[in-house]
């Protein structure tokens, strides 16, 4: 274990390893459904990229912290979650899942980017290793996207109606956490603030390349990590039900 | 009504030094989606230095038997004044390897896809080819060197593990056969 350059980065770490653990197990349930094969391979792909992920800022945590990785996605409750709501809605129709993964691969294109420069050096090094594959992420949920916003009237209906309501949801992806304004002065973390803009600014653009608006109103449908929707106790009462039937003891 | 998106042939280079071959077919709606879905289900795990993509109904593809039996026939020469343009040449050399289909060899220029089959058969002749694909360069989309890290690299340092590598299945199998006694949660019959 190592110290901690400020008291409140195991939280934010605590935060980037939910989203993705969540998001990831959220779009597993594709598999075996995706419209069609090809693109049932490559969603699934992106949902163990996202665990992935998830796992990488777990371990960063757990130097940190001590807490085992297992233990904090098998045994701990919703309420000890710090997810976003966005990650945590159920799987929708196709225009909904994907638009919410290209809605939260801009998000991490660009934070990833900034947090590449921070002065805590192990959150540099993993913000590089995962920028590499966000990419591809970003360019495969972007050419969805376009396709379904300028494809036929029902699927930009679809994505229209998904924007609708992932947008609030969104938002909350750049709402600060305790500490955080006093992280980014110290050069930890990129300000919540800049990263909205530049991900506002990416987005609005694909968006209406795509033939799709997003809603006017700017307010985030939640601030607070610690408060969650109704869907994340089911979705982890599932994800856990192996892991809790075996005990603890068991190494995954 | 057919509802099924058009089939994209994929050819796929492991290393630099070595020619791309046909990897699989992939279903797309265009060209950049079946560059991306080629990815996805070709090139996850192994390495990859290359990948081409090109929509398989633009491919003249013909066996040893076909070319024998058309020889009989007169290939039509193309329209006075075609352009000539630039062809692909693929070969399959082997019968042994059930996995590797055809090969890239080379390029020829021609006004069409039978004359460019004509020309490959007399440049890249010297061995037994079993079948010979003619792809049209403009037809062929590549993925960059500069997009080759965030497309091939992450594949790099993920191991590939068969399920039984996870030492859960064993103990499952030892909980089943009533080794370590009941799993919690589980009455005796």
């Amino acid at each position: 274990m190592t110290a901690a350059p400020h008291p409140a980065l195991a939280a934010y770490l605590l935060g980037l390893a939910d989203d993705e653990l969540i998001l990831g197990h959220r779009n597993s349930e594709w598999c075996g459904h995706a419209p069609i094969l090809e693109e049932d391979i490559a969603f699934a792909n992106l949902a163990q990229d996202e665990l992935g992920h998830a796992s990488l800022w777990y371990r960063l945590l757990e130097g940190l912290t001590g807490e085992r990785p297992d233990r904090l996605v098998f045994f701990r409750e919703a309420s000890a979650y710090r997810c976003v709501q966005m990650v945590e809605l159920p799987k929708g129709d196709w225009a909904f899942s994907m638009l919410r993964q290209f809605l939260f691969d801009a998000a991490e294109a660009a934070r990833l980017g900034r947090l590449a420069e921070s002065r805590y050096a192990p959150a540099g090094e993993t913000a590089i290793k995962i920028r590499t594959e966000e990419i591809y992420h970003y360019r495969h949920t972007q050419a969805w996207i376009k396709r379904l916003g300028l494809g036929t009237h029902e699927s930009h209906q679809r994505v229209q109606a998904a924007l609708d309501v992932l947008w609030p949801y969104a938002l909350q992806l750049f709402a600060p956490g305790p500490g955080e304004a006093e992280m980014t002065a110290g050069g930890l973390v990129p300000a919540a603030e800049d990263l909205q803009a530049a991900w506002e600014a990416a987005v609005v653009a694909a968006l209406h390349e795509s033939g799709l608006t997003p809603p006017a109103d700017r307010r985030p449908a939640a601030t607070d990590r610690a408060n969650h929707s109704p869907h994340l106790a089911p979705l982890l009462e599932e994800m856990q039900s192996v892991a809790r039937l075996e005990g603890p003891a068991v190494g995954w | 009504m057919d509802t099924q998106w058009p089939r994209f042939e994929v050819f796929e280079q492991e290393h630099p030094a070595q020619p791309h071959r046909n990897a699989g077919a992939v279903h797309a709606p265009d060209a950049e989606l079946a560059l991306l879905n080629a990815r996805d289900v070709f090139v996850r795990r192994p390495d990859c230095h290359s990948l081409w993509v090109a929509p398989a109904r633009q491919i003249l593809a013909r066996t040893l038997e076909e070319i024998e039996a058309a020889e009989q026939l007169a290939t039509p020469p193309p329209a006075e004044g075609t352009p000539a343009q630039l062809y692909q040449v693929f070969q399959k050399q082997s019968q042994r390897q059930a996995q590797t289909y055809v090969v890239h060899v080379g390029a020829v220029e021609a006004r069409s896809a039978p004359e460019a089959l004509d020309l490959a058969r007399q440049r890249y002749e010297g061995r037994q080819v079993f079948v010979w694909w003619i792809v049209p360069e403009a037809s062929i989309v590549r993925s960059t060197p500069g997009e080759a890290a965030s497309l091939f690299a992450p594949a790099r340092d993920k191991p590939y593990r068969q399920p039984s590598f996870y030492r859960v299945l064993t103990q499952m199998r030892a909980v089943k056969s009533g080794e370590t006694g009941a799993a919690p949660g589980e009455t005796e019959a």
